[in-house]
């Protein structure tokens, strides 16, 4: 039996990190599932703009979890609290600067606040770039997906304005 | 009354399934190297939360996981 997924104190750390405006994403298959790409994941990988942000240590604190800096044993971790599902990630391979990606991720709605999640399109860039063999399966099915919800809204779109002419 | 309720589940969900299958249809005939499966998952999910969706995928991972 699978531990439940994404709970929440889980939900509680997003939603702490949001409200002090720490400016970090959402990354990887966890941001291509958000957004409706049929992929499986076992972690939610987050990218921070810096990761000495104090702000990160307040949010942790708040669901009683701590960062555990890198060192020669392990990569930076938080841990407790319910948080070890998130991983942290230092660099995207194949895209711009995080400001540059922040400016283009797609906002779901967490509450009050909008989390960002990087769209689809540039985890393609980014899969690509890797290029690892577990990047190379995902990638049909990323393009899949990007080609079914861009379709998909234009048509939805189409019968909006076939309605709206028609009521008119 | 419930052999009603079920007639008019059915019919819903028969009319859910012949909309999805058009959607499915509408996407392939604009892209026809994409796998059927993988679009008409994709209109599944879209129809749920963006963190439902994200549920479903660590559910499914983590089961993949535990299998291994």
């Amino acid at each position: 039996m699978a531990a439940p997924s994404l709970n929440e104190s889980e939900l509680q750390f997003l939603r702490a990190l949001l409200r002090r405006k720490v400016r970090f994403m959402v990354v990887g298959l966890s941001a291509a599932a958000l957004q409706g790409a049929p992929v499986v994941t076992q972690d939610v990988d987050l990218w921070f703009e810096r990761l000495e942000d104090p702000r990160i240590v307040e949010a942790l604190r708040e669901v009683n979890a701590a960062y555990v800096p890198p060192s020669i044993l392990n990569p930076p971790m938080f841990v407790g609290g319910g948080v070890e599902l998130f991983d942290i990630v230092l660099t995207m391979h194949g895209l711009g600067t995080f400001s540059e990606e922040l400016d283009k991720c797609v906002n779901v709605s967490l509450g009050r606040h909008n989390l960002k999640v990087l769209r689809v399109d540039r985890i393609l860039a980014s899969k690509r770039a890797a290029n690892r063999p577990k990047d190379r399966l995902v990638i049909p099915v990323l393009e899949d997906s990007l080609a079914t919800t861009t379709i998909s809204a234009r048509r939805s779109k189409k019968k909006l304005k076939s309605t709206k002419r028609k009521s008119s | 009354m419930s052999d009603k309720k079920n007639v008019s589940q059915d019919r819903k969900a028969a009319q859910w399934a012949r909309g999805l299958m058009e959607s499915v249809r509408a996407v392939l005939a604009a892209r026809p190297e994409a796998d059927p499966d993988n679009v008409r998952h994709t209109l599944i999910l879209l129809e749920q939360h963006p963190i439902e969706r994200l549920r479903r995928s660590l559910t499914r991972g983590r089961a993949l996981a535990q299998r291994k």
